[in-house]
């Protein structure tokens, strides 16, 4: 069963912004879906409609085989979603919140005083209980505002760019329990991320929208063929030693893609990595001696930048190379 | 039961933050403390009875719009915050939501408003209608309470941010306040004013006070017209709001 199925949906604000244009996705129940795409893409406005919060202009939405127009409540019941701000209140303890979000789900006091239990073990919390929650990092209370969420076993989890604003430790304490969710819970998460190694990192499916509408849906694997180049890097000990072996390479008639780049040669070799061997072969057997050799693969960021068109940085080695 | 859940969220969030308990009552203090004293000895030749007495019911009103309006503000904190969409995700029901929020600024108006009692009864106030009167000034404090809350709530979702809810809610308080019978007595105004005045809901619930505070009788009367337009008031507001939030999910 699909977790979440969505068929020529379309949201048109009041104001004649069209935001979501004809999009069709279809989420796997288990699964963790990153939702990639440029500012204004979309993203947030897909997740408001997914979670009840806005109402779509056409086309139909299905949460589990049901219309989320049709059943909104039983929607509600079945997802939770942790928006970009964090929305625990610093009024009450770090309990209450997850007592106050347990009735709101109109869970018993029982089920849900052995859930939060867990929760807070399951996510570490417990060294924070007898502290405000006010004093809290940042990085706690993204966690804590998870955990609260997690209160009423939802189906669905909805994460609406989470690790924003955190630093690189935080947030791969976040990754941890994003996993540990999926793994342990057996919930659908569904993420939306600037962070694209983030995706990359986590992702079961990814898909890139861009102007309301799908570029490209599957699994990393999949989406590394919209960029069908492999690039070797080969490594000199010092820049003479790396123009001179670029010379040797360039007076090879092999029609080569190749580029130098300080001590480092750059070449494409596409998808035939038997190229890679033949290369380094024909400089060992002439003496070249090199210190490193790889075949570096687009990253997410390439696909992403080329799919949707955005102005490509040079801080990828693979795009360095494709400039030049 | 979703209503006292949120309820009490908001009562917790009242007392962790005192300042909003204390400006919304340092106001209407003044007007009883400081306008009483002063007017009190003008208003000494045209009327025979004690000043602050007379112009309490209008300072209990005035301490129910403070609250009332105080109780919108909280919208726009819990929007600011992420909380706002988080509850409205969730499956409560709005008109859960809606009353949650209003029963917070009626509790508050019902508690400040028996502070503003208290402080009276050291400038010579009594309640003149005895224990039942004492009890029955409740209820128009809760039936103004709540339509004034009503209204705040609605006017909070319409507007975009705090500052101008901020100077509407001051235009309709002010408005209200000074077209009703808060400060004088109706009898020397002209007939076009006094008619002004009947369209004014509130000034119901302060006539009602007075004569609970200075009459050693209950007029029964006076309390059944107070309880039959406000309660017509009460649910035309709620349901406006519950609608006035369902709108809030058709961007």
């Amino acid at each position: 069963m699909d977790a979440i199925k969505i068929e020529n949906l379309v949201k048109k604000y009041k104001n004649g912004v069209k935001a979501l244009n004809d999009l069709n996705l279809i989420v796997k129940k288990g699964e963790i879906f990153s939702l990639l795409g440029p500012n204004g893409a979309g993203k947030s406005s897909l997740i408001n409609i997914l979670t009840t919060y806005y109402k779509k202009t056409s086309g139909k939405t299905f949460i589990f085989e049901k219309e989320i127009d049709e059943k909104p409540a039983w929607v509600r019941s079945k997802i939770a979603c942790v928006s970009q701000n964090i929305s625990i209140d610093e009024h009450m303890s770090l309990v209450e919140n997850m007592i106050f979000q347990s009735k709101l789900y109109k869970i018993d006091a029982h089920t849900a005083k052995n859930r939060i239990d867990t929760l807070i073990k399951q996510f570490e919390l417990q060294s924070y209980l007898k502290y405000p929650v006010a004093s809290y990092s940042g990085g706690i209370k993204r966690r804590l505002d998870i955990a609260m969420h997690m209160v009423s076993n939802p189906k669905i989890l909805f994460l609406d760019e989470p690790t924003t604003g955190l630093d690189i430790s935080s947030r791969k304490n976040l990754w941890e329990i994003i996993k540990k969710i999926q793994h342990d819970f057996k919930t659908t998460i569904f993420l939306t991320t600037h962070y694209l190694e983030e995706a990359e990192m986590l992702s079961d499916t990814i898909c890139i929208i861009n102007e309301g509408k799908e570029i490209a849906c599957g699994s990393y694997l999949e989406l590394e063929k919209y960029i069908p180049q492999n690039i070797v890097k080969i490594g000199f000990l010092n820049e003479k030693l790396a123009e001179k072996s670029y010379n040797f390479l360039k007076n090879q008639k092999n029609n080569l893609n190749i580029n130098l780049q300080k001590k480092y040669i750059f070449i494409n070799i596409s998808q035939d990595k038997k190229v890679f061997e033949i290369i380094l072969n024909k400089l060992l057997v002439n003496k070249f001696s090199f210190e490193s050799a790889e075949i570096v693969k687009p990253k997410l960021e390439d696909i992403f930048l080329k799919l949707t068109e955005v102005e490509r940085r040079t801080s990828s080695e693979y795009n360095q190379y494709i400039i030049a | 039961m979703n209503i006292i859940n949120i309820l009490l969220r908001n009562i917790k969030w009242r007392f962790q933050n005192p300042i909003s308990i204390l400006l919304t009552i340092i106001q209407p203090l003044l007007w009883l403390v400081l306008y009483s004293t002063i007017a009190g000895q003008f208003m000494k030749e045209t009327m025979n009875v004690n000043y602050v007495s007379f112009i309490l019911p209008g300072i209990m009103v005035l301490v129910t719009f403070s609250c009332c309006s105080s109780g919108g503000y909280i919208n726009f904190i819990m929007k600011s915050k992420g909380s706002f969409q988080r509850i409205l995700i969730s499956p409560v029901r709005r008109s859960d939501i809606v009353l949650g929020q209003i029963f917070e600024a009626v509790s508050l108006s019902i508690f400040e408003a028996f502070i503003l009692v208290l402080i009276s009864l050291f400038f010579s106030v009594r309640i003149e209608s005895g224990i039942l009167g004492i009890l029955l000034l409740i209820v128009p404090i809760f039936f103004s309470a709540f339509f004034m809350a009503g209204i705040s709530y609605t006017i909070s979702l319409k507007l975009p941010n705090e500052v101008i809810y901020e100077t509407v809610m001051s235009l309709v308080i002010l408005f209200l306040f000074f077209m009703s019978t808060a400060l004088f007595p109706t009898e020397n105004v002209s007939v076009f004013f006094r008619v002004l005045l009947t369209l004014n809901p509130f000034v119901y619930s302060i006539n009602f006070l007075r004569s609970l505070i200075l009459e050693n009788t209950i007029n029964w009367n006076s309390f059944f017209i107070m309880t039959i337009i406000f309660s017509v008031l009460c649910i035309i507001i709620f349901f406006v709001s519950v609608k006035t939030l369902e709108k809030q999910t058709d961007s």
